[in-house]
């Protein structure tokens, strides 16, 4: 069953007279519990197709569907509900809030998630349960951007949204935040959807959709998909 | 090009920039502003006390001085000119006015300036050189006729001229007035010769040859001194009065001492809160510039020339900031001291020029390069290390752990209390910055409204409850006898008072023996409660306490002017008076001996029949109006910190709400992306403002309390006032200072709305 529907999605950004077209007439649907992997080069448009689908941005144009629900129409203040409840986001750089300690950045969606999960637990998931006092600055970047997965898991959304999860980090440590990733995924029944212009990511994905000037290239399902171990990286 | 820059800079951070201008604008102007009032009064007094020659001091004898008196004193080493001098109130013809008419024999000594007409004639058999101020008021002009009658001698001549003299610089015609009013009374200068010529055969018979009881002296010398040496020339003991003992000098200087005091510390808090404010700022603008300073470094422009082109940030600034000041400052000025104001007709002054003092000028450069070097600095700061360190974006200081946080309390406070509390603490100065703006605002406020109650309560205490008369009878003691006077005083069912000068050492003070059986009179306690008098000894005033180290309980010795006899007495009491006063009932001042004649009657009577023993009747509203003229001033100063005070509060405020939106923008990002709404994040910020007014409020209140009592410390020579607080005044300044910092924060909570989060999280730490 689908859980994302694009239908006829666009986003123009307009700056003075000039007009850019970051998404024209996208349609898609994706399905629940997947590994999915957006690929393209840089202005492609894949950020934007992120963006409106965690609810940050809106389209000019068309209906993006999510869990049966249009959030294209949402207000502000049922966006803000909607990505409390129904979204993660894991970015590339990390946006812990630095004057909270570790178990804190986590555990602050308490205040807005309504199911969400021990913080100690998902600490624990990532492998900071020994960190948990520190604060963000006092670790690894690695390290911060398994708490900023914690965080996004802690609030127990459906879908997790990962921007170049592993843009900022050194291979090494970008293969165990992408093993850990997907093991969640697998583990939580999460569908996770990366934007990455790495083409090895795109090797572990269930699906892969690659995006060019805005428009879905194409989108194919990999029967296959390799391990992380099994990436060439 | 990079002139071009420094202009897109300054309109891309045109909140800050157009909040430090103003910053700088208001401390500089408040601080010039009330400097130049009192400055520009100093300054104008000493020009028309040189100009018309004011005397150091004043011999009064019961009998004229003669050729050979003044011969005597000018002989006196020390003494630089003297003259002998007459002044006595005469009625005007045709008219219920009085004038002092006065002759001087030598106008280099308590002469007059000639506003308008003919120069001054020392020969002239008929000419009036009349006040200025006088002829306004009755439309004289130059030409006009006029007759003046002083007992049997009649002087009649022609106006020659318009004129100020610093002598009647507050021209009243006795002690019982307050205020000037020139459209009843003023001062006609003429000539010796004129004088000599009026009085009449009969009258020389009586009084001699010579009508001047009054020798005004220029004189360097100390008083005791210049007493000793006169009583020595003249071979008598006189009545000597300095300069200080007059009102023309004391009462001016007084005025002076109060803006000195009203200058000297809430204008310099607010001048430094606009410094302060704008120091941060300023680091903080530098340090969000600092990846442009590191790319105009990588690209090759020398450390001295990107050095320059910030420093010009803060200079235009301060410049700026500090040519609206001026311009602020005078304005206040201008508000304070005009022509028009009531202290301009309670001061006969040449001119009401503004003048800054020097200091004000040196403080306002000093500002200025003390923000361009502090410019200079955060910058120099930016651009250390090579041009990769310089292209780094600059990052706040790392977290640290507190003790605080191992407690179990801190634990179980909310994410936001957290959040917040570790931000002020990470933003030290800034937090520093912000509470210092909010206890600055409550020290101005409470420092303000404290003193308009503490005004308010002293007016209270005098005019409504001490006061308990409608009408005050002044009697003329130069005629009247006690008989006559209790007669009136029972006519009119009254309570009566005898005043007179004596002296304590050197020092002169007054001497007030009252009669209080139908309480019209009563006296307040250093409490400010209404007592009665009582028989036991003297009530004496706060001032003459501290001035002569008296407590109850102690002796004094006083003797009445220009008298050798000396009183001992005990202080049963002191209290808060309007005039420095020595109190005692009739019975006490029988049984010392002291001598004394009635000079003025309190009843409740307001029809009061015309009596030669009479001088005049005012009602207590006159008087009460009249002392508020003086409070007028100081009351308009208030109005000015207060609503200063209040503007200061929002703009620094509203300038550290931004700067600390700018800084946590991306946390706000954060946490909206995570699924916060925009009114609990704006609640976010606006607890932390709130905290921070809170903390300002507890430690604001009792500053502003201390700067207050401070304040009537220093005020303490001219009033002897108690602090009192109303509870409004702690009402109105919590909830304003509580209502500026909600209403700033609500604006810059606003602002969360606009966060754009995808670009704000794009953004590289």
């Amino acid at each position: 069953m689908a859980i994302v529907e694009f239908k006829k999605v666009s986003r123009v950004y307009k700056n003075g007279e000039h007009e850019q077209r970051a998404l024209d007439h996208v349609d898609l649907s994706l399905e629940e519990g997947k590994f999915i992997v957006v690929l393209g080069p840089s202005g492609a448009g894949k950020s934007t197709l992120l963006n409106m689908l965690g609810g940050l941005d809106s389209p000019t144009e068309g209906t993006i569907v999510v869990d049966g629900k249009d959030i294209s129409t949402l207000t502000e203040n049922e966006l803000a509900d909607y990505r409390a409840e129904t979204v993660g986001f894991v970015f590339q750089s990390y946006n812990l809030i630095p004057t909270l300690t570790v178990i804190e950045n986590v555990a602050l969606v308490k205040e807005i998630a309504k199911n969400p999960l021990s913080s100690h637990d998902m600490l624990r998931e990532v492998g900071l349960s020994d960190h948990i006092h520190q604060f963000p600055s006092e670790l690894s970047g690695g390290e911060q951007q398994r708490v900023s997965i914690a965080r996004a898991l802690a609030k127990n959304p459906r879908i997790l949204l990962c921007d170049e999860p592993t843009g900022a980090l050194d291979s090494e440590t970008g293969v165990m935040v992408l093993k850990l990733l997907l093991s969640m995924a697998r583990d939580m029944h999460k569908t996770i959807i990366i934007v990455t212009h790495n083409q090895n990511i795109a090797k572990m994905a269930d699906v892969v959709i690659r995006v060019k000037n805005g428009r879905i290239q194409s989108c194919e399902e990999q029967a296959a998909p390799l391990s992380v171990e099994e990436v060439d990286w | 090009m990079l002139l071009k820059k420094l202009f897109r800079t300054l309109w891309h951070y045109k909140a800050q920039f157009i909040s430090m201008v103003l910053m700088i604008a208001m401390g500089v102007g408040v601080f010039l502003g009330f400097n130049i009032e009192w400055y520009s009064l100093e300054k104008n007094l000493t020009e028309i006390y040189e100009a018309t020659h004011f005397a150091d001091y004043r011999i009064y004898a019961e009998q004229a001085f003669s050729e050979k008196d003044l011969q005597a004193v000018l002989a006196i080493e020390g003494v630089e000119d003297a003259t002998r001098y007459l002044s006595v109130i005469t009625s005007v013809k045709d008219s219920e006015d009085t004038l002092a008419l006065t002759v001087v024999e030598n106008p280099k000594v308590s002469g007059m300036l000639i506003i308008s007409g003919e120069e001054y004639d020392p020969e002239s058999p008929d000419g009036i050189w009349l006040s200025d101020s006088y002829a306004a008021a009755n439309g004289i002009s130059v030409g006009s006729g006029l007759t003046m009658t002083y007992k049997t001698i009649t002087v009649t001549g022609t106006v020659k001229g318009l004129v100020k003299s610093s002598e009647y610089l507050i021209c009243l015609p006795d002690e019982t007035q307050m205020m000037p009013d020139y459209s009843s009374h003023g001062y006609a200068f003429i000539s010796p010769k004129m004088l000599d010529a009026a009085i009449p055969a009969a009258y020389r018979l009586i009084v001699g040859n010579s009508l001047y009881m009054q020798l005004n002296v220029k004189s360097s010398l100390e008083k005791a001194d210049f007493v000793e040496k006169t009583d020595h020339a003249l071979g008598r003991t006189l009545l000597v009065l300095s300069r200080d003992e007059t009102i023309s000098w004391s009462e001016a200087q007084g005025e002076v001492d109060e803006g000195k005091t009203m200058g000297s510390i809430l204008p310099v808090l607010f001048l430094a809160i606009a410094i302060l404010t704008m120091v941060t700022t300023m680091h903080r603008i530098t340090a969000s510039e600092k990846t442009q300073i590191g790319t105009l470094k990588a690209l090759g422009f020398r450390d001295k020339r990107i050095l320059r082109h910030y420093t010009s940030y803060a200079l235009i600034i301060g410049i700026l900031g500090s040519i609206l000041g001026i311009a602020i400052g005078y304005g206040l000025g201008w508000f304070i001291l005009n022509p028009d104001s009531a202290m301009a007709t309670y001061l006969d002054m040449l001119s009401w020029t503004l003048y800054a003092p020097a200091f004000c000028w040196i403080v306002i450069i000093l500002i200025n390069v003390f923000l361009t070097l502090i410019g200079f600095l955060s910058v120099r700061k930016m651009l250390k290390g090579t041009a990769a360190d310089a292209l780094r974006p600059y990052t706040p200081k790392r977290m640290k752990h507190m003790a605080l946080e191992e407690t179990k309390r801190f634990k179980a406070l909310g994410f936001g209390t957290k959040w917040n509390l570790r931000d002020l603490l990470r933003h030290k100065s800034r937090s520093w910055m912000t509470l210092f703006g909010i206890v600055g605002c409550m020290v101005l406020l409470v420092g303000g409204m404290g003193m308009k109650d503490t005004l308010d309560s002293f007016m209270d205490v005098f005019f409504d409850r001490a006061y308990n008369y409608t009408t005050k009878i002044n009697l003329d003691t130069e005629s009247v006898t006690n008989e006559e006077a209790l007669k009136i005083a029972d006519t009119y069912a009254g309570d009566w008072v005898a005043q007179r000068s004596v002296q304590i050492g050197d020092r002169g003070v007054i001497l007030e023996v009252y009669e209080i059986t139908h309480d019209k009179v009563r006296f307040a306690d250093r409490d400010m409660n209404v007592i009665p008098l009582g028989d036991d000894g003297v009530y004496i005033s706060e001032r003459i306490a501290k001035a002569n180290s008296l407590a109850a309980g102690d002796s004094l010795t006083l003797s009445p002017y220009g008298t050798d006899e000396q009183y001992t007495v005990r202080v049963a009491a002191v209290c808060k008076c309007l005039t420095e006063s020595i109190m005692m009932t009739r019975a006490y001042a029988d049984r010392t001996g002291i001598p004394y004649t009635i000079s003025a009657v309190f009843t409740d009577e307001t029809d009061i029949a015309a009596n030669t023993h009479i001088l005049n009747t005012q009602n207590k509203q006159a008087i009460m109006d009249s002392f508020i003229t003086f409070i007028d001033l100081m009351n308009k100063m208030i109005w000015l910190l207060v609503i200063a005070a209040v503007a200061l509060g929002i703009v620094v405020l509203y300038n550290l709400g931004v700067m600390s939106y700018t800084e946590r923008y991306r946390e706000m990002a954060t946490l909206k992306v995570v699924g916060f709404k925009n009114s609990k994040i704006g609640r976010l910020l606006i607890s932390q403002n709130l905290w921070l007014t809170v903390l300002g409020i507890l430690i604001g209140l009792p500053a502003g309390v201390g700067v207050l009592q401070y304040l009537l410390t220093a005020l303490a020579s001219e009033y002897e006032m108690r602090l009192t607080l109303g509870p409004g005044t702690y009402l109105v300044s919590v909830l304003l200072t509580f209502g500026v910092s909600l209403i700033v924060g609500l604006m810059v909570a606003r602002k969360n709305r606009t966060i754009d989060m995808v670009a704000a999280l794009k953004t590289e730490e």
